[in-house]
């Protein structure tokens, strides 16, 4: 565990020891590897996401490796919000860092549900709304691709839930600046960015599609300049704070988001590579702290932008 | 406040031996892992670069604690294992682990059998050892293509462990399939008994079948492509009956090791 007063952030009422948060979907609900490492290397967890109803998820293969990358189509796979209320959020405080809950639903109502339950909760930091999963027929990216039906979904959600709400944005909305200020205007207080890209592999000895679900969301370093440009151009359209992610395995690529314009970076294919992820990318924002005679890591947030007067 | 065991090891290869076609042997420093079990497995980085990305799965086979040193055995199959293949002794190597549910019930005076199609015999390998060890009886069967792919029989005697050998195309021991060998020792078997199986899908559902026809429980060791190892990522599910109801479970936590009478072999 790192505590350094350099990395420690607010992000809109989200307390982190450091800006490092575990994606969701990569770290279960906190406690997969609780066993070896200390859920408070990372600054905050964001949970799997969660329906309001349990989800199998798809059928098998789920993984491809790729070039770089990692095409996976889970499915949502989930035990629902009422297995979550009674049997993991009791348990949230035993991880010493914030926790960040997901929702994934098939309509604008089942959005607002799940908010309502988890306003208030006290184990619960966060929301991350997830409008960007390219795995699930009914919810997920049908929701964030157009402007009007992200702005109504995200104010249908602000309604309900008075903490810090996040809303995940995908690439597939061709303008991401658009679909960025929308959610910003709906109420938003934090933007989550990129979801996988998907994607599809094909088996050329059985001649079918490799998954289960034919296709899937790519993630690693495959996706990260993509990412990047991402967080530029959300940066651009929004004032409020960007979580940046896509293919992070270092504190270099954490730092190309950060100078891009986020304030934390979440780490999701890398962890399963390197476990301790978290506190080598946190040790190596320090030594880049150092080395630059920086006070704080805050001072990096956009500067690129800056230094190219944001063009 | 460190209670949390290690979970990343980087471990001295002392050798890497090709003792069957495309079957490389490495032997590893790892005295933190030495306690692992049979049925266990490590989460190896392959390479250093991104490509491949992830980490192979590859089940321990053997583990000698007094000396904190185990032993693995790679197949070829792809551009990973290809990759380690060509590790070179005084390398160090970065491993994960030891993760999963080994083989229960060893320690059981009834008798096991343990059955192996291919590589598959890592894990069981490692199970015989330890019974022959405790005095305690098991048979090994075991399958194979042909017999330049399956290591010397020297390789088992070594260990004082002879197992009963039959290939497909009859280079080696009776040509035939291991579960026929399977079914022979079935066929009116005074019981207690307990099966333990590792090898291809395939292999392994005719395993589970003749078990349950024979009353015998069997347990089963599964592969599956994976991403973390942990049970966080949920991608390498496979679908097994509980309480009646069929649902997914994690190989690499919930298994890899499952009792064979609640496997569904469907995917």
């Amino acid at each position: 565990m790192i505590t350094d007063p350099r990395l420690a952030l607010d992000l809109a009422g989200v307390k982190m020891q450091n800006p490092l948060i575990a994606a969701s979907g990569c770290y279960g609900f906190g406690f997969d590897y609780i066993q070896w490492v200390d859920p408070r290397e990372w600054g905050a967890i964001a949970l799997k996401g969660i329906t309001l109803e349990p989800r199998a998820g798809n059928p098998p293969p789920r993984l491809a490796e790729t070039p770089s990358g990692l095409l996976n189509a889970i499915g949502l796979q989930n035990p629902g919000i009422a297995f979550f209320l009674k049997e993991i959020r009791p348990l949230l405080r035993e991880l010493g860092c914030p926790a960040i809950a997901n929702i994934a639903g098939e309509s604008v109502d089942h959005y607002r549900e799940l908010a309502a339950i988890l306003d208030g909760l006290g184990e619960v930091s966060a929301v991350e709304v997830n409008i960007s999963c390219p795995n699930v027929r009914c919810g997920g990216i049908s929701f964030g691709r157009d402007p009007a039906t992200v702005e109504k979904l995200v104010g249908a959600v602000r309604q309900v839930y008075r903490g810090p709400l996040i809303v995940k944005l995908s690439l597939e909305a061709g303008d991401i600046g658009a679909v960025a200020r929308a959610a910003e205007s709906a109420g938003a207080d934090v933007l989550s960015l990129i979801n996988t890209l998907k994607g599809m592999v094909i088996d050329i000895h059985s001649r079918r599609p490799f998954l289960g679900n034919i296709t899937g969301g790519l993630s690693g370093p495959a996706i990260r300049p993509v990412a990047v440009r991402a967080v530029w151009e959300a940066a651009e359209a929004v004032s409020i704070p960007l979580i940046g992610m896509g293919g992070i395995a270092s504190a270099e690529d954490a730092l190309q988001f950060i100078l891009a314009g986020a304030s934390a970076v979440a780490v999701g294919t890398a962890n399963f590579v390197n476990p301790h992820i978290a506190r080598e990318i946190n040790l190596g924002l320090q030594r880049y702290l150092d080395d630059k005679g920086l006070r704080h890591y805050s001072e990096l947030v956009g500067a690129a932008r800056r230094e190219t007067d944001g063009r | 406040m460190n209670r949390r065991a290690e979970i990343a090891h980087r471990c001295l290869l002392l050798a890497n031996k090709e003792i069957a076609r495309g079957w490389h042997l490495f032997e590893l420093e790892a005295p933190l892992l030495a306690h692992a079990g049979p049925g266990q497995f490590v989460h190896l980085r392959t390479g250093s670069s991104t490509d491949p990305l992830l980490r192979r799965p590859v089940s321990i086979h053997y583990a000698d604690p007094a000396a904190g040193r185990i032993r693995l055995l790679i197949r070829i199959s792809g551009s990973g294992t290809a990759l380690a293949a060509r590790r070179k002794a005084g390398e160090e190597l970065d491993l994960l682990g030891p993760f999963g549910r080994g083989f229960p019930f060893l320690d059981e005076t009834a008798p096991a059998l343990l059955v192996a199609g291919g590589i598959g015999m890592a894990p069981l390998f490692f199970a015989a050892v330890q019974r022959q060890r405790a005095g305690l009886p098991f048979e090994f069967f075991m399958g194979g293509q042909s017999d330049a792919l399956l290591p010397p029989d020297e390789y088992f005697l070594a260990h004082g462990i002879a197992p009963l050998i039959v290939t497909e195309d009859g280079s080696r021991g009776g040509r035939g399939l291991v579960t026929a060998l399977l079914e022979e020792r079935l066929a009116g078997a005074v019981k207690p008994l307990r099966v333990h199986a590792c090898g291809p899908a395939p292999m392994l559902a005719r395993v589970a079948e003749l078990a349950r026809s024979a009353g015998v429980p069997v347990h089963l060791s599964l592969e599956s492509r994976m991403a973390c190892g942990v049970g966080a990522c949920l991608g390498c599910v496979v679908h097994v009956n509980v309480d009646g109801k069929v649902e997914y479970r994690r190989v690499c936590r919930d298994g890899p090791i499952f009792d064979g009478e609640a496997v569904c072999f469907d995917n």
